[in-house]
Formats: C-alpha cells, structure tokens, sequence
C-alpha cells in the first residue's frame, strides 16, 4: 500500500509539473494575443484596407503593404509549391530507395531549419545584385525558397502514409506508375498535400527578414513586380521601431491583420488534416 | 459447383487433361540474401482453383506475388527459374509488366478500394485499356458488379464512395474492379481473412462463380475453405512445395507426413 501510495504522490507531482509548464507557455500566449487585440482593434478602420501607408504624422492606412504581402505570397508559393510537390513525390514514389532521397531529404531538412535572414542573403547576392535594385519578384523568389522545403516535406510525409496495399492494389490492376500517383495516390493524401501547402503559406506570411533584404519596401500602391514592393511584415518591422504614434498604430493592426490570418490559415489546415485522418 | 463435379471418379481423368494456363518451373526467390521459395515447380490448370495452404511464412503469398511480379516494386527482390503463361516467360526482362497484371490480376487481403466513387472505382482500369463510349462503360462497369454479386447492393449508389461500403462489400468491389479489365488469371490472396462468415461465404460463392472463365489461384489460411473452393491444392513449408494434387487427395489421403500434420492441425 506504502508504495501505490508512493506512486500516487509522484504521478500528481508530475502532473503537477506538466500543467504548470502548459500554464506557463499558454499565459505567454494569451498575453501577446491580449496585447495585438488591446492595441490592434482600436486602429483597425475601413481606412486601413484603403488607405495607402503614410507619411510620418498624418493618418492612412496599409493598402500597399496587404497588397504588397498577398502578391508576393502567392508568388511565392505559386513557384515553390509546384517545385516541392514533385520533389516530394519523387523522393515518395519514384526514388523511394535511392540515395538520393536520402540525399536530398537531408539537404531538405538543412533548409527547413535554415534561418529566413540566410535566404533573404542568399537571393539578395543571387537577384537583387544582379538585377541592380530591390524588386517584387526577388520577394517572391525568397519566400519560395522557403516554401519548396516545407511542401517537399509534407508531401513526402503525407505520400508514405498512403497504404503500402492501396499502391498495390493499383498497380495490380496494369495501371503504370504515373497513372497510380496522380488518381489515386494524389486524391488519398490531398487534404494532407493541400495542409502542407496551407501551412507553408502561413510560415511565409509572417516572413520579415527575406522581404528587407529583397523586395524592401514601398510607400505607394504599385503591383511592379520589378519595383520594390511594400509588405506586412516589413511596414510592421519599419512603423514600430519608429518614434510616430500614427505608424506604432498601424504597426499593431497590421500585426493584428497578419496574426489572424495565420490563425485562420492554420485553422483551416487543421479542419483538413482531421477530415483526412477522419476517413 | 467444381467440388460437386469432381465427385464422380471418372471426371478426374478427363479432368487431369485439362490444359495449364500457367506453370510454373524451379522457381526460387530471394528477399536479399534470404531464400523464400526453394526451386518450386507446379502448374495452374485452366479455369480451376488452385489453392495454396501452409503454416505463416511458408511464402504462399510470395508466390503469388511473383505470378503477377508485384515483387518489382521493392528493391532487392529477385527472381529465378521461370514461370510461363501460355508458354511464355513472363519473368523476361522484355515482359510489359503493366500488360502482364492486367492479364495477371490480384485481390488482396485487406480490401483497397481506391479514394474515388464505386462507380469509378470499376471505370479507372477500364478507361485505361479501352476506349469506350459513355454508354458501353456503364455496361461494363454494370457487367463487373454484377459479376462480383454486388450490383443489387449498390446500383442506387454508384455515386457514393468505395470506401462508404462495408469490409465484404469493399472486396467485392475490388474483386468487381479487377474482373472488369477481363484478366486471364485472378490471384487471391486469403481474400477472406479480413471479414465476417457471412461475407465469406459470399466470397468463397463468387470464387466458385468465377472459375468458369477464369484461371484462379488463392492463398488461404483456412483449411476448410481451400477444401470448399478449390479443385486442388498446394501444401508449402519453409518455402518449398511439399505436395500438390487434387484437393480431395490433399485432404483425404496425402502422401507426406507433413501435409498430414499440417491438415489435421498438429502443427502450424
């Protein structure tokens, strides 16, 4: 008895542990939830979906800067998503036991982890040297570099999760492997495909430090892909650091705008992924 | 049908005449460097069942994979001897294997229909091979489910998915889908080990249906249901054919020791 006693006291000193290190990390994060609603909503107006970002003193809004963000966005994953769902399917399908699979999930988790500045560098001497200016499209092209990791992931992921039976099942019917991947496959593991890209579009949403060393930034409206490009994270990186309460407002409701977004973004891969596990 | 035929003794003399669809000669085969099947030779007659029954890991089912070579989508799994269909070696390098499985089909143990309505389920494998209109698909996909005894259960729902139906109806499906490419040889691998008696039953029925048109091969671990389906049987241990004869000899009167163990449950 001494010792289911014994047993008892540890499991809930454990427990005990674990709830308070939850606690711990979950008040962090209702803190700066709190925080981005505190200050974010007041200055969330119709004006800051049609208002361009001004000048320091006067009011406006972070029409270029969503827009900015979206293009560069869907740019980005546009170009990188495509590019990670075929490496994805090859090192699945294809080369499921070659080298080089190995090889290059490897190099793929490398730059999974890779810290966002070193890409942003890296299209910085690639593009933005070579072109001679700042621009859009070097934006895009950073955030795609950090989209074809994460899809290349999930893809594989998702791909060897389809039944080892199912695969056979249509090979054994004459079907080439083709045919396999893309009717059957594909469809198995789509809500899961289509989360890896979801998530992938919410990693780069938030992307800051590739934007300031690619596109930039831009006061005014402009959709010039060869044009420095005005974007969230970069308006929120500028407006907060600096001394006006016009620009730290604005900080915040973009910040708030992008938090959202994510969280709905994040929402919807969820609601996906569970209807996959679902079936 | 075939077990009732087989009753009258003069019937198997003709019977043994009946032609081979497949043979199968010193077949060995190698997971790397492990042997699973030890120079194998047997036939499989012309629209009769064939079943193969042995202890776990005896490799009934890894014989049956090389008759249709499933095996070549794993690496390090290889082949040797030979093994004719129709007097060719499909076991060739030159073989079109996709063309050899449509000839060659293959239900599983586990049903796998495919993520797609049951209708399409059927049509995928169809459209591939042949081109035909709207029309002659929905007959054929009508013919293959009929085929398979499932029509009635699911002609109001052909829209619905494969995987909304139950275990045995799902292979059914499966085993609707692969008798409408019109294959030559049907390889069974214990279709039924992952359903309920009733199905089972219906199962074992549609086995019995269609080896009037087509060659069949099945793997069971269910004694009493290789002596109810098949017209003979191939005993394995420890990856080499101990006996193979007609099933009523198999299980009445076999000739090795170990096929009587394995029979009358002393082992295995």
């Amino acid at each position: 008895m001494a010792l289911y006693d014994a047993r008892r006291r540890r499991n809930r000193i454990v427990m005990g542990l674990c709830i308070a290190a939850s606690g711990f990390g979950l008040a962090f994060l209702v803190l700066i939830l709190a925080a981005l609603l505190w200050n974010g909503l007041v200055g969330l107006t119709p004006g800051v979906f049609t208002e361009m970002t001004p000048p320091p003193g006067s009011s406006g809004g972070l029409l270029n800067a969503i827009l900015g963000s979206l293009i560069m966005t869907v740019l980005g994953v546009a170009l990188g998503a495509p590019l990670g769902m075929l490496a994805g399917t090859y090192m699945a399908e294809y080369g499921r036991y070659s080298k080089l699979t190995f090889f290059v999930r490897f190099i793929n988790d490398i730059l999974l982890s890779a810290p966002s500045i070193i890409i942003g560098l890296f299209v910085y001497e690639v593009v933005v040297v070579r072109m001679g200016h700042f621009s859009g499209i070097a934006g895009a092209l950073a955030l795609a570099v950090i989209v074809v990791p994460v899809v290349v992931r999930t893809t594989e992921d998702m791909l060897l999760l389809v039944p080892g039976p199912l695969r056979e099942a249509v090979t054994a019917l004459g079907l080439p492997r083709s045919y396999m991947i893309i009717r059957v496959a594909y469809r198995a593991a789509r809500a899961g495909l289509v989360t890896g890209v979801l998530l992938a579009v919410a990693r780069i949403s938030g992307e800051t430090a590739p934007l300031l060393f690619t596109a930039l930034n831009n006061q005014f409206f402009s959709t010039n892909l060869n044009a420095p490009m005005a974007s969230l994270p970069a308006v929120i990186f500028q407006f907060a650091l600096s001394p006006y309460k016009e620009w730290q407002q604005l900080a915040w409701t973009g910040a708030l705008i992008i938090t959202f977004a994510v969280l709905a973004l994040s929402t919807t891969a969820r609601v996906l992924a569970r209807q996959r596990i679902a079936k | 049908m075939s077990l009732v035929m087989d009753a009258p003794a003069a019937q198997s003399t003709t019977r043994a005449e009946a032609s081979e669809k497949m043979s199968v000669r010193h077949l060995s085969f190698f997971y790397g460097e492990t042997q699973a099947l030890k120079s194998i030779s047997f036939p499989l007659y012309r629209n009769e069942v064939t079943a193969f029954i042995g202890p776990s890991g005896c490799g009934k089912s890894t014989l049956l994979r090389v008759l249709n070579r499933m095996y070549d989508l794993y690496p390090n799994q290889r082949a040797e001897g030979k093994v004719l269909l129709d007097g060719e070696n499909i076991l060739s390098p030159d073989q079109d294997v996709n063309l050899l499985r449509a000839r060659v089909g293959m239900v599983f143990q586990k049903p796998t229909p495919f993520p797609m309505s049951i209708y399409d389920n059927i049509a995928f494998g169809i459209k591939l091979y042949e081109k035909v209109g709207k029309r002659e698909l929905h007959g054929r996909v009508e013919q293959a489910l009929r085929g398979a005894a499932l029509w009635n259960e699911v002609k109001d729902k052909l829209n619905a998915s494969g995987l909304s139906l139950s275990g045995g109806q799902q292979q059914r499906l499966c085993i609707a889908r692969t008798v409408a490419i019109h294959p030559e040889v049907i390889l069974f691998d214990e279709p039924a080990s992952a359903l309920d008696p009733i199905s089972t039953a219906k199962i074992e029925e549609l086995i019995d249906d269609l080896s009037e048109q087509y060659t069949i091969a099945i793997v069971t671990h269910n004694m009493q249901q290789a002596a109810r389906v098949s017209e003979y049987t191939a005993f394995m241990y420890l990856g080499e054919l101990i006996e193979f004869d007609r099933t009523r000899r198999v299980f009445t009167s076999p000739e090795k020791k170990q096929t009587q163990d394995y029979i009358t449950g002393r082992f295995g």
